[in-house]
């Protein structure tokens, strides 16, 4: 049996799914492949935060600060705590590396991301992350494992070879990374030391027949020669590579420290992996996500000293070695959690939260606004999403990858906002908030049904108007057309819904607003 | 028929098997040969080896079925192997029942996964072990703190995991462990925890169905998860991790139940819960099984533990409909639903021989039982050893009372990968080390060193067999894999055997060693050494990590 075969049979499993209508084979062979520049170099961290990240204790809205203490005053960080970012954003106490970073210009945070009809299943919801579909889709490959199927069609048969000796992508850990799933195969390889490989036995090439048994055999004997021409390369670059900066001996060693050290080592040595994954676990603060006498101590506070201490001394080693230019960062939750605590001094699964972005090569700063936070919220309530997650992907493989915009459209399978996350590796002070070329009002709040939305546009503009429920539901779909330049009204009614609190999301090109309203 | 002759008769000459599926769940009829029994032993059993498999062949299917089904005491507790300073529980008793206190889990944390594996290793050809696991990774709890709450609930999984579902799900809903889990603990009238409401409907019983609507999973609403947490309200966890109480418990908590009225959703016909107080749980858990859903969900999870991954079209219609239909007729009870499933035609289609990627306790038992290897009786070096293959199994991936997360391992959910999902470039060099430390080196344990004899496996094996390496080969074939091999592979193997050689090399030199006036250490050692050869190259195949 071919290898060619093989790839093509193992999706017996679902559906042969369609890209535009064209069989997804027949697009990776003709119109897309040039689309990609392969000279591209630059290289992607993700850190998965798994669990689900409480954003409201990891980047706190000062600004909101009086009413979010109502809600969660068992777990709410005190405001003299917080380390202070600009006039409405504080970060938790025990990120301050950080909060250096910040300070250094080399950490972005997009506000209140996440998607439309929130999910708030855990595995649903990090499928939904990881394949980078719409909540009510259900596809089985992942965002990178698709852009990745763009430039290696083949993979994995005659990998590693001349072009590509080193693994496409890799995770650091033991299981191989969901977003990594191509068409036919998995393109993260896992590790967990590259010091300590060795050869496994391989007795040589076999006819597998093709059938059930056959595949599964054909993928064990793939995967065992896979591992062993890799293992060559990963040897030989963290043999060449180093680490230099002292901080991953201050504080301790923690092993999201170790796993994202290994990767500065590898990048340093040489490898040429495009992605690398790794995550820390127990974000699933349900209980004791903080101390009843310390709400600054406890679980989350542990978990963000991790992840802040380990992105720190992996930048600061990246910058000792001139290597900040290549690689850029990025975390991600399966979604934030409630605005109210629970009474087990912890919090349940909500809506949207802050994603971290790091490096030299971004726009340092806070894209986004904060939160609103009402008086009132239901139990349930989440934070409302303004950035789909999609955008954040969308806009990276873009400006990061250099993947043309319509290609990326059709990996993402969906519309997506251009944010400017990425820029150029110059930058030296956080940027000030640009002016977003428009001003946009809402009124009346509360309202009985009728709602009027004043838009001021600089220039002209496409909007996507939206309405929500606090779960992160879509409710109804009021606009989405190109508007000019100039004053316009939008006029539209709830008084089919029903007395309650929802969002007017309203989506332009690079950025969006988001409404908290009261039906009354 | 002699039956030491049943597998010579099967084995010979045969390198491959047609492909055939059949898509009903009417009782298989078809040849009952070597091939259909041992594809029962390895996925209903751990306890596959060469006398097992001759055993189950001259049984008969419906032989073996009744063994595998058979009534069965539970084991005797697990006992203090070594440890001095518990000032409660003398070394060889049991801690299952004494307070614990300062440093006391450590070793009965040790001494309870040990004797778990253990339990597993010893199985012999019961259902039990792998229904236990399948439970412990469908009820999921992890790393719970307190090892006698950890005994508490894997014992529930084990006495009532061939009973009937709704009991053992009414059961698992008041553990003490899986309150402690799941938040049940933490749940009351005042501040409702969703934790276990939502991931009982979720994982737990009906599955979550489609995105219909805002908040609408198809079987149920986020609503749904709301109200039957506040149903849920007012259990308790008594003397976990306690110095004075001996033996934890749950129990119930009029004061912090809601009293107040439940009311479901259309998905549950909109049912209003009223106060019951003590038993409304059991309510709960009678309206979610009053949707056939339910059947069809724990129909798929015990098809993809037991067949294969795939559930197609065809096989939701045929297979797992038929099979829920058995579950409801019987009122949840386990036993008619998994005895049509591993008597059915479909399950003895050969198509599906060998498509399950074993997982690491297979694939170590696996080792451990067709070699029929023997570790010392005493308490301290059994414990030890299993305590030591626990770890190896942790690091393939696979660690019991440890599931990664509520949904248990992902290899049993994660398409389209499924099964595929134990094996990385971390993992097979691990299990490979594993079955290379017992062929070529040994793996010790409280100054035992432990290894494969494989001259204790070819021995038993006849000899008008064992003499002649092609026949040898194709009968360590049939104990080792579940398909037949093609010739090339069986010609590789032979040269790893005896490189080079002419093949009445082997029938001399092996069967000088047999004979007593012409055996010697020195041959002993060198007719080892061969087979050692062939068994480390058998292990570290493809063929070897399925099942």
């Amino acid at each position: 049996m071919k290898r060619r075969n093989f790839l093509q049979s193992s999706l017996f499993a679902s559906a042969p799914f369609m890209l535009n209508s064209l069989p997804v084979s027949a697009l990776k062979h003709k119109q897309l492949f040039n689309f990609f520049n392969l000279e591209n170099d630059k290289i992607l961290i993700l850190i998965e935060l798994s669990g689900g990240n409480d954003g409201l204790n990891t980047v706190v809205p000062l600004d909101q600060y009086a009413n979010l203490f109502n809600h969660r005053s068992n777990i709410i960080i005190p405001e003299s705590a917080l380390l202070t970012m600009n006039a409405t954003n504080g970060l938790h106490p025990s990120m301050v590396g950080m909060k250096r970073l910040y300070d250094d210009a080399r950490l972005s945070i997009i506000q209140n991301v996440g998607y439309e009809n929130q999910n708030r299943s855990h595995f649903r919801s990090i499928d939904i992350w990881n394949s980078a579909s719409a909540a009510d889709e259900y596809i089985n490959t992942g965002w990178m494992g698709r852009y990745l199927d763009q430039n290696h069609p083949t993979y994995p048969d005659n990998y590693p070879n001349e072009d590509f000796p080193d693994p496409i992508a890799m995770t650091i850990g033991s299981l191989t990374s969901d977003t990594c799933q191509g068409i036919g195969s998995n393109f993260s390889l896992a590790i967990q030391n590259p010091d300590n490989l060795s050869a496994l036995p391989d007795y040589g090439e076999f006819q597998y027949p093709d059938t059930l048994y056959g595949n599964e055999l054909e993928y064990l004997a793939n995967s065992i020669q896979q591992t062993n021409a890799y293992q060559e390369v990963l040897t030989a670059a963290s043999e060449a590579g180093t680490n230099l900066s002292p901080k991953y001996e201050i504080n301790g060693s923690t092993r999201l420290k170790e796993r994202l050290q290994v990767i500065a080592r590898l990048i340093s040595g040489g490898l040429r992996t495009k992605v690398y994954i790794t995550s820390i676990g127990g974000f699933d603060t349900h209980s004791g996500q903080v101390e009843s006498n310390n709400f600054a101590q406890g679980t989350h506070a542990e978990l963000l000293f991790e992840l802040s201490d380990a992105i720190e001394a992996f930048q600061d080693d990246l910058k000792l070695q001139g290597l900040e230019e290549k690689v850029v960062g990025m975390t991600f939750s399966e979604f934030g959690r409630r605005i109210k605590s629970n009474g087990s001094l912890g919090t349940d699964h909500g809506s949207a939260a802050p994603m971290f972005v790091f490096g030299s090569c971004i726009n340092a700063g806070v894209i986004g606004n904060n939160p609103t936070i009402a008086a009132e919220v239901a139990n349930q309530e989440g934070v409302a999403m303004d950035y789909d997650f999609k955008s954040i992907y969308g806009s990276i493989l873009m400006d990061w990858f250099e993947v043309e915009e319509s290609t990326v459209r059709s990996i993402l399978y969906s519309d997506f906002q251009y944010l400017p996350i990425i820029s150029s590796c110059q930058t030296t002070s956080v940027d000030p908030v640009e002016d977003l070329g428009y001003s946009i009002t809402l009124s009346p709040n509360p309202t009985h049904g009728p709602v009027n939305l004043d838009i001021e546009l600089d220039k002209p503009e496409w909007i996507k108007l939206g309405v929500f429920d606090t779960l992160g539901a879509q409710i109804k779909l009021i606009s989405n057309q190109s508007l000019g330049t100039g004053h316009h009204l939008i006029q539209f009614e709830l008084n089919d819904l029903s007395t309650g609190i929802y969002f007017v999301r309203c989506q332009f090109k690079n950025s969006s607003k988001t409404f908290r309203i009261v039906k009354s | 028929m002699n039956r030491r002759s049943v597998l010579r008769k099967l084995v010979a000459s045969t390198s491959s098997i047609a492909v055939e599926t059949a898509n009903t769940i009417a009782p298989y009829s078809g040849p009952w040969t070597y091939l259909e029994a041992s594809h029962l032993l390895r996925r209903a059993t751990f306890a596959l080896n060469r006398d097992t498999l001759e055993d189950a062949v001259d049984n008969g299917l419906d032989f073996t079925l009744d063994l595998l089904f058979a009534d069965k005491p539970l084991p005797e507790p697990p006992i203090n192997y070594f440890f001095e300073e518990d000032p409660n529980v003398m070394v060889g008793e049991t801690w299952i029942t004494k307070r614990t206190g300062d440093g006391l889990n450590g070793y009965r944390h040790r001494s309870l996964r040990a004797w778990n594996f253990n339990l597993l290793r010893n199985e012999g050809i019961h259902l039990r072990e792998k229904m236990t696991l399948f439970w412990h990774n469908h009820f999921v709890t992890e790393s719970i703190n307190d090892p006698r709450l950890r005994y508490l609930y894997i014992t529930l999984l084990r006495n009532q995991g061939l009973g009937n579902f709704k009991t053992l799900t009414e059961a698992v809903t008041v553990d003490p462990a899986m309150l402690l889990y799941l938040n049940g603990h933490q749940n009351n009238k005042n501040a409702p925890n969703e934790n276990y409401a939502r991931e009982l409907l979720e994982l737990f019983t009906i599955g979550k169905g489609d995105l219909a609507g805002p908040g609408d999973y198809t079987n149920y609403t986020e609503d749904d998860v709301v109200a039957l947490a506040k149903a849920l309200t007012g259990w308790r966890v008594q003397g976990s991790n306690s110095d004075e109480i001996d033996e934890p418990f749950s129990y119930y908590d009029p004061n912090r139940h809601d009293t107040g009225e439940k009311l479901l959703s259309h998905r549950f016909d909109n049912v209003v819960i009223s106060n019951s107080e003590e038993n409304e749980y059991k309510e709960v858990i009678a309206i979610i099984l009053g949707k056939t859903e339910v059947a069809k969900y724990i129909c798929r999870k015990l098809y993809r533990y037991f067949v294969h991954h795939h559930i197609s079209e065809t096989i939701e219609q045929n297979i797992i409909e038929p099979l829920a239909t058995i579950f409801m007729d019987n009122e949840w009870e386990l036993k008619p639903v998994l005895q049509t499933l591993l008597t059915s035609e479909h399950f003895y289609s050969s198509e599906f021989f060998g498509t399950i990627i074993t997982n690491p306790i297979e694939h170590i038992i696996k080792t451990l039982n067709i070699t029929k290897i023997e570790i010392p009786q005493d308490d301290i070096t059994t414990y030890e050893f299993h305590n030591n293959f626990h770890i190896k199994a942790r690091n393939m991936q696979m660690e019991y009372f440890g599931p990664p997360n509520v949904a248990g391992w992902k290899v049993y959910y994660q398409a389209p990968a499924y099964y595929r999902n134990w094996i990385s470039a971390v993992t097979l060099p691990l299990r490979m080390d594993f079955t290379d430390d017992l062929n070529l080196r040994r793996i010790r344990a409280n100054e035992f060193d432990l290894s494969i004899d494989p001259l204790k496996i070819v021995d038993q094996i006849p000899t008008d067999i064992s003499l002649d390496p092609n026949l040898l080969i194709q009968d360590l074939i049939t104990v080792f894999y579940c398909q037949p091999m093609a010739q090339v592979q069986r010609d590789a193997l032979k040269e790893i055997l005896i490189p080079g050689l002419p093949d009445f090399e082997w029938t001399v030199e092996y069967g000088n060693y047999l004979d007593p006036n012409t055996t010697s250490e020195e041959l002993k050692m060198a007719v080892r050494n061969k087979l050692k050869n062939l068994f480390r190259a058998m292990m570290t195949l493809p063929e070897y990590f399925v099942c």
